[in-house]
């Protein structure tokens, strides 16, 4: 009889992990997609997708190398060209050379190696709230944005966790050069910028839209098309617009990557071909609001109101790689920790 | 993570101005807590010696605080006085806030010691120095206050060691400008994956938090003993229901972010109603409750399982006289959560897929408050009792299972409570050890509130008062049994 059940028993266990492979997928807190998508995938392929949000860009990020002797997740998706080179020195991903690389952007392809393969792409950009700067003057270059005056206007993300907040920073050293940017920056502390920990925080909680004080954010330039579509018939122009400087946007990639130590290396071959697949790619603008990387995906008519930036910032990977950890630290030094340019330049 | 710390990281840290602005800042926030709840307590505790409606009520709830999880007070806070707040002004990232959350947590605590010392002292002292000519203010300064000393360093020194270390409340509302050098223990890890400064600020901080413990320690060791407080005394009708209701008032006042959090759990989406709770039974967005709520109860009995033979073992030690046990108890006074989180990183990576990890932590943290629950009662047995059993050829494993447990028995209910009660509310450690699947009711609190949107807001604050309920249940236990002891 107790051989019977445990015969039983032993094989529903059995069934049950057969049935359903679990896949984790580590991302951001902005991560979407839609649940039919998802729910086809599943049923196609007996995946069972399980996403976990581990935050911000950076901190997801930071998690999976604190984890990476024990990884937490089998893919990791939400790394960008600004924190690229910080996974891949930390060695959290194993390679992975999908055949639908060949139909994506070769801009994208930041990482020859294709441990980090490219999803999509977008602009970092200033926002405005259209209501407020109705009845007041708008900054006119990007170093008027330090300006007392513009300055306590202005909520950006902290470059430490959020990575809009770092595509921000980058822009800015890209702007004033190494010797300007940390100037740039103690005059918009002193006139008294707001700083997140991140991109949802500082568009939904502090910008003024939103109930916040703040009417610009760094967000990014596809945001006021995502104003009229989630707007669902309210509005039929963006109650938002872009603020764009020369060098003010930053060109951002978004990578996906199989993490190093899984046990569902097929498992993961399949969601990376099927994130890269038409189907997700065309999907992806309306639910993360940023481009597809694959060359032949439509763009949905909203995108209309999302503006391509003339003259973003570039600044070289290699270049990001090589000063990043200072350009945070000398950036906390001086925005967070109220110390002087010079004192911290030295 | 000695050895991490001690190397290039401490002599950084130390040589850095931020640091110092940051530890003196803590030391700041530690001290102004101290005095501010020791200018509280003093006139509770003499309150405290008169016969008023509603007096037994007051002083069984003076101790619930103790066990309310941090997570929960801050989210009181922000009920209260946050951006969404119910008061409509927004006072997150003002010292205001911090200093009232130590208030929140120790006055109670504080007003218990010196409330006891008063009792013991006993108005016999002062009411002869009185009749001998002394005025009432002559009589307080030079009888009274020489005998309380003891009592208001050590509640002084304990608000201090739990303000200056403390995590949750700071985090979330203390910005960037009023971070402990708790939290930026946690922010250099979590977002700068800085182990060597981590580890250097852990040293820093635990060798303060181990000067004043051991001071805390020689000033608890004076007021040892006999904290019975007496027989409250008569006051006149009118006199004792005006002093009820001035202490009734500042007991709403100060526990008002508690009450701000049921009010607003009630206020979803929806509009006002259960919509938030009902919301959290069938999922939501962020990690079900069910499953939260699984995690806090599967690692926080893990822990008791571990705490309490441990804890019993120090506490028969340190009832039998050993100082070292009774040392030994007081580690984690003064090794915080987060420090500890970080030293079980770098001392266990193997255990990071563990969950034995955070059940680890939690006991670690646990253990020291079983024990020192059962401690004065192993200390009150007649040991003409142990010696009867002996006599009657009991050996000494039995004596223990057969006459001493049994004796002590409401004592290890009590112990029992307040360490489960430690690990349902666990923050610090959680945040650093946590995985996806272990998400306690803690993190799941923490995220929702980092989350944009009325209904997480919502769900947050429904979470924290199931989670202040549960508390508050676990502290009703411990009362019991200090009661029956």
């Amino acid at each position: 009889m107790w051989k019977k059940l445990l015969a039983v028993g032993l094989l529903a266990l059995g069934l049950s992990l057969a049935q359903a492979e679990e896949l984790r997928v580590l991302t951001h807190s902005s991560f979407s997609l839609s649940k039919t998508l998802i729910q086809r995938f599943e049923q196609e392929t007996g995946i069972r997708l399980r996403f976990i949000k581990g935050g911000d860009a950076g901190e997801t990020l930071n998690k999976a190398i604190l984890t990476k002797d024990a990884p937490i997740a089998d893919v990791l998706y939400g790394v960008d060209n600004t924190f690229l080179s910080r996974a891949l020195k930390a060695g959290i991903f194993e390679p992975y050379p999908s055949k639908e690389v060949r139909n994506l952007r070769s801009e994208t392809i930041l990482d020859p190696t294709l441990h980090a393969i490219p999803v999509d792409f977008g602009y970092v950009a200033l926002n405005y709230d259209k209501a407020y700067f109705k009845t007041h003057p708008l900054p006119q270059t990007f170093a008027d944005l330090a300006k007392p005056e513009f300055a306590r206007l202005l909520v950006v993300e902290n470059p430490a966790t959020s990575s809009p907040g770092l595509a921000f920073l980058i822009a800015t050293v890209d702007a004033f050069g190494e010797d300007g940017y940390l100037q740039f920056w103690a005059r918009l502390r002193d006139g008294g910028v707001k700083v997140t920990k991140g991109w949802s925080a500082a568009y939904f909680s502090a910008f003024t839209p939103y109930g916040g004080d703040r009417p610009m954010v760094v967000s990014y330039t596809t945001s006021p098309a995502a104003e009229v579509y989630f707007s669902e018939g309210k509005y039929r122009v963006p109650p938002t617009d872009n603020l764009l400087f020369p060098k003010s946007a930053f060109f951002q990639v978004e990578f996906v990557g199989i993490l190093k130590g899984t046990r569902h290396r097929k498992a993961a071959e399949r969601f990376i071909d099927w994130m890269l697949s038409k189907e997700v790619q065309e999907d992806i603008p309306l639910h993360m609001w940023v481009y597809p990387a694959r060359r032949d995906a439509r763009l949905p008519e909203v995108f209309k109101f999302a503006e391509i930036p003339t003259r973003p910032a570039r600044v070289a990977a290699d270049r990001i790689a090589r000063n990043r950890e200072r350009w945070i630290r000398e950036w906390t030094e001086v925005v967070i920790r109220g110390r002087a340019p010079e004192e911290v330049r030295k | 993570m000695i050895r991490r710390g001690l190397g290039p990281g401490l002599a950084r840290a130390l040589a850095d101005p931020y640091y110092w602005g940051r530890f003196l800042w803590s030391l700041e926030y530690g001290l102004l807590a101290s005095l501010l709840v020791i200018a509280l307590a003093l006139p509770l505790a003499y309150a405290l010696r008169y016969r008023f409606p509603g007096r037994a009520l007051l002083v069984a709830l003076l101790g619930v605080p103790f066990v309310m999880p941090t997570i929960v007070v801050a989210a009181g806070f922000l009920a209260l006085v946050g951006p969404r707040g119910l008061l409509g002004v927004d006072l997150s990232g003002t010292v205001f806030v911090l200093v009232w959350a130590s208030v929140f947590y120790n006055l109670g605590m504080a007003a218990r010691i010196l409330h006891g010392l008063l009792a013991r002292t006993g108005e016999g002292l002062e009411a002869a120095a009185r009749t001998l000519g002394a005025t009432p203010f002559r009589a307080f300064r030079r009888v009274t206050l020489p005998l309380l000393w003891p009592g208001i360093l050590a509640a002084g020194g304990l608000t201090f060691v739990y303000t200056f270390a403390s995590f949750g409340v700071p985090l979330l509302l203390g910005g960037y400008r009023y971070a402990t050098l708790e939290v930026e223990v946690y922010r250099l890890l979590a977002y700068q994956l800085d182990f060597a400064g981590a580890s250097a600020l852990v040293l820093w901080q635990a060798a303060v938090l181990a000067l004043v413990s051991a001071g805390y320690l020689w000033a608890g060791g004076r007021i040892a003993g006999g904290l019975q407080p007496g027989e409250p005394r008569a006051l006149a009708p009118g006199a004792a229901r005006w002093l009820s209701a001035l202490l009734w008032m500042g007991f709403f006042l100060v526990t008002a972010p508690l009450w701000a959090l049921l009010l607003e759990s009630l206020r979803g989406p929806e509009g006002f109603g259960l919509g938030n709770y009902l919301r959290l039974l069938s999922g939501g967005d962020g990690v079900p409750l069910g499953q939260a709520l699984a995690n806090t109860l599967r690692f926080s009995l893990g822990a008791l399982l571990l705490a309490a033979p441990v804890g019993l073992a120090y506490a028969l030690a340190a009832a039998r006289g050993s100082r070292l046990a009774d040392l030994a108890g007081l580690v984690p006074l003064f090794v915080s959560p987060v420090s500890l989180g970080v030293g079980y990183l770098l001392a266990y990576p193997r255990l990071r897929a563990s969950a034995l990890v955070l059940v680890l932590a939690y006991a670690t943290l646990a253990y020291p408050l079983f024990a020192r629950s059962v401690v004065p009662a192993l200390r009150g047995l007649a040991p003409e009792l142990l010696e009867a059993a002996a006599t009657l050829g009991a050996g000494p494993f039995r004596r223990l299972l057969r006459v001493e447990l049994p004796l002590v028995r409401p004592a290890l209910l009590s112990g029992a409570a307040l360490a489960l009660a430690s690990a349902i509310g666990e923050f610090g450690a959680t945040m650093l050890l946590v995985r996806p699947e272990w998400t306690t009711l803690t993190i799941a609190i923490y995220q929702r509130l980092g989350r944009p949107g009325i209904a997480n807001y919502g769900e947050a604050m429904a979470m924290s008062v199931l989670l202040a309920a549960l508390s508050g249940l676990l502290f009703a236990a411990f009362a019991k049994g200090a009661e029956l002891g």
